[in-house]
């Protein structure tokens, strides 16, 4: 657990503080991102958990006790650190820059061997190809890897991640928040998190600190802050989209109605009574290998007039696309929606249908959170 | 060219001698230099304000033509005519291409390098030794590269002042007019020179960690 207590920082020749009174408590085991304008003061509290800069007053605690009473290589030892720039140490390999902190703690080789491999199996790595190479023969991502790795080496409850993605180009950078957050799921660091890029702060966030001119203006969870942002400011800060940024927070899976009509090919005759019986605005339809097929929507029915089998299988293979992954999340919904012109998907598990959800579940959803 | 030759084998025993002293001399100048502007270097890459005073001095000494330093350092009783004063003025000029360099050398290690490995709980004195001196050698040994080379030419000049080294074949060969002394002592140094700058250019090249002569595509 990471707390500050009224922390301010002053840089010398300056009168403007850094950073202004801030108290802040990060739990075990969460992610607390800092977001905000450059020159918010974000970097700087980041960089005085880890003693790479004093705090003019105020006081830091990690598991309750001040960093000030622990040597501070000492201290930084303790702590996974990750920058953007990285800093991998061009002249030695990618095993030596991972065994880093390993080597100061004094593992044994064998043991600071097998863990380099296991880390970089971890991080999506080939060992056998990596161990050896050097810095300037990996690519942008690789090396945000090792980045990452490095921090890991000996198993740290906390890290400090200094905009670790910034420097690759946005789909590298997706790959690198979802699997990062997978490996975060299990091992449950402490992580400070800084980052400029609300998105990211969302995504990759249990809790999100929103930071201008170096105090803080906002701090809760990301559907906290997207549904009542505390200021003007923060508003501006998430942007106009915002309530399509609370659609990411959910996935399909929460909203799905997990009992959709269902057509078979050779049920289509009595579509229409079957969806009367289930009182359902659409249905699923599904071939003989049970696949789901294609929608059909009461709407598209009663526009149709004529409800011949091969009409009906028409339209609803019209909109054969319509579905949806469950792990997806609502903005992607959307999306889909938008691209069919449809209010309506079906919901998949892998290759198998377990629902479906509508532009109404998504409004609901919306709406329901915003009234929390 | 046979007149050169002639008088170079038939005072192959003399030129040896002048040689030797010649080599001493510089060995001892840049031994010297290794040991003061090394560690003058390294102090001054730590204090900003230190810096731009040393690196000041040493550009100043180094402005001074080498016969100008040589005369004034005759002049002090301690030092005298010979080895004393020739030993201090090439230490002293020195100072700058080796100081400089260090001090560059360590300077220009990125950034995010030795924030990453402080950040990781690395000393400074093990940012030092096992970071910022590795990567900053070539530069280093450019430095002393530059020192050898002009410790070769400006010793011979302290032939002026008692040493009795190559530079005295020129220097005698002027005042008697003796051409092929002066050419003899004008060729050999200059070849010390140049094998000198290329058997430590060859060193300098492998001084460059592995790490950085790499790339992508092998």
């Amino acid at each position: 657990m990471i707390e500050l207590h009224d922390v301010t920082k002053i840089y010398a020749g300056q009168t403007v503080p850094a950073v202004k009174n801030l108290t802040l408590k990060i739990k075990e085991g969460e992610t607390c991102v800092f977001v905000g304008p450059s020159g918010c003061g974000k970097s700087t509290i980041l960089r005085m958990i880890n003693r790479m800069i004093e705090q003019t007053s105020g006081t830091i605690l990690i598991n309750n006790k001040d960093i000030r009473e622990t040597d501070p290589d000492r201290l930084r030892m303790g702590i996974g650190y990750v920058i953007q720039q990285i800093g991998l140490l061009p002249h030695r390999t990618i095993a030596e820059n991972i065994s880093i902190v390993p080597r100061l703690y004094g593992w044994d080789k064998e043991r600071i061997r097998k863990r380099v491999d296991e880390l970089l199996e971890l991080m999506g790595l080939d060992p056998d190809e990596t161990r050896a190479k050097y810095p300037a023969q990996l690519s942008g991502g690789q090396m945000q890897r090792v980045g990452v790795a490095r921090a890991m080496a000996a198993d740290p409850p906390i890290m400090l991640m200094d905009e670790p993605f910034g420097a690759v180009d946005p789909i590298v950078r997706g790959h690198l928040q979802d699997e990062f957050l997978k490996l975060q799921r299990e091992m449950k660091k402490t992580i400070c998190f800084v980052t400029h890029d609300i998105n990211e702060a969302i995504k990759m966030g249990d809790t999100i600190a929103i930071f201008e001119k170096g105090q803080l203006v906002q701090h809760g969870t990301p559907q906290e802050i997207l549904s009542h942002p505390k200021n003007e400011f923060v508003s501006t800060f998430i942007g106009t989209d915002r309530v399509v940024k609370m659609l990411t927070l959910f996935q399909v899976r929460n909203i799905t109605d997990m009992n959709p009509c269902i057509v078979r090919e050779n049920e289509m005759a009595n579509i229409r009574q079957k969806m009367d019986d289930q009182q359902a605005d659409v249905c699923v339809l599904m071939n003989e290998s049970t696949k789901p097929c294609g929608l059909i929507t009461r709407d598209d029915l009663e526009k149709a007039g004529d409800l011949s089998p091969e009409k009906i299988m028409k339209i609803a293979c019209s909109k054969k696309d319509a579905f949806i992954n469950a792990d997806l999340l609502l903005n992607d919904a959307l999306s889909l929606m938008l691209e069919w012109d449809c209010d309506y998907l079906g919901v998949l598990d892998g290759s198998q249908l377990i629902g479906v959800v509508s532009l109404e579940d998504i409004r609901e959803c919306v709406c329901r959170k915003e009234g929390e | 060219m046979s007149n050169l030759l002639k008088y170079m084998l038939e005072n192959t025993s003399i030129i040896m001698d002048y040689a030797s002293t010649h080599f001493s001399l510089i060995f001892s100048a840049v031994a010297i230099s290794l040991l003061l502007w090394i560690p003058l270097g390294i102090l001054i890459s730590r204090n900003e304000r230190l810096a731009s005073i040393v690196l000041g001095i040493a550009n100043t000494i180094f402005c001074i033509p080498s016969l100008a330093l040589f005369s004034v350092f005759v002049t002090i009783p301690f030092l005298g005519l010979g080895r004393p004063s020739a030993l201090l003025a090439l230490v002293l000029y020195a100072m700058m291409p080796m100081v400089i360099n260090v001090y560059q050398g360590i300077k220009v290690v990125d950034k995010s390098v030795i924030e990453a490995a402080k950040g990781m709980g690395m000393s400074s004195k093990r940012i030092l030794r096992e970071i910022q001196l590795p990567l900053a050698a070539p530069v280093m040994f450019a430095g002393i590269r530059i020192t050898v080379v002009m410790a070769t030419g400006i010793a011979a000049i302290a032939a002026y002042i008692g040493e009795r080294n190559l530079g005295r074949l020129i220097t005698e060969g002027l005042t008697r007019y003796h051409v092929e002394m002066i050419l003899s002592g004008a060729i050999l140094i200059a070849l010390i020179a140049i094998l000198f700058d290329t058997v430590l250019g060859a060193v300098e090249k492998m001084l460059v960690p592995k790490g950085l002569k790499v790339s992508r595509s092998k």
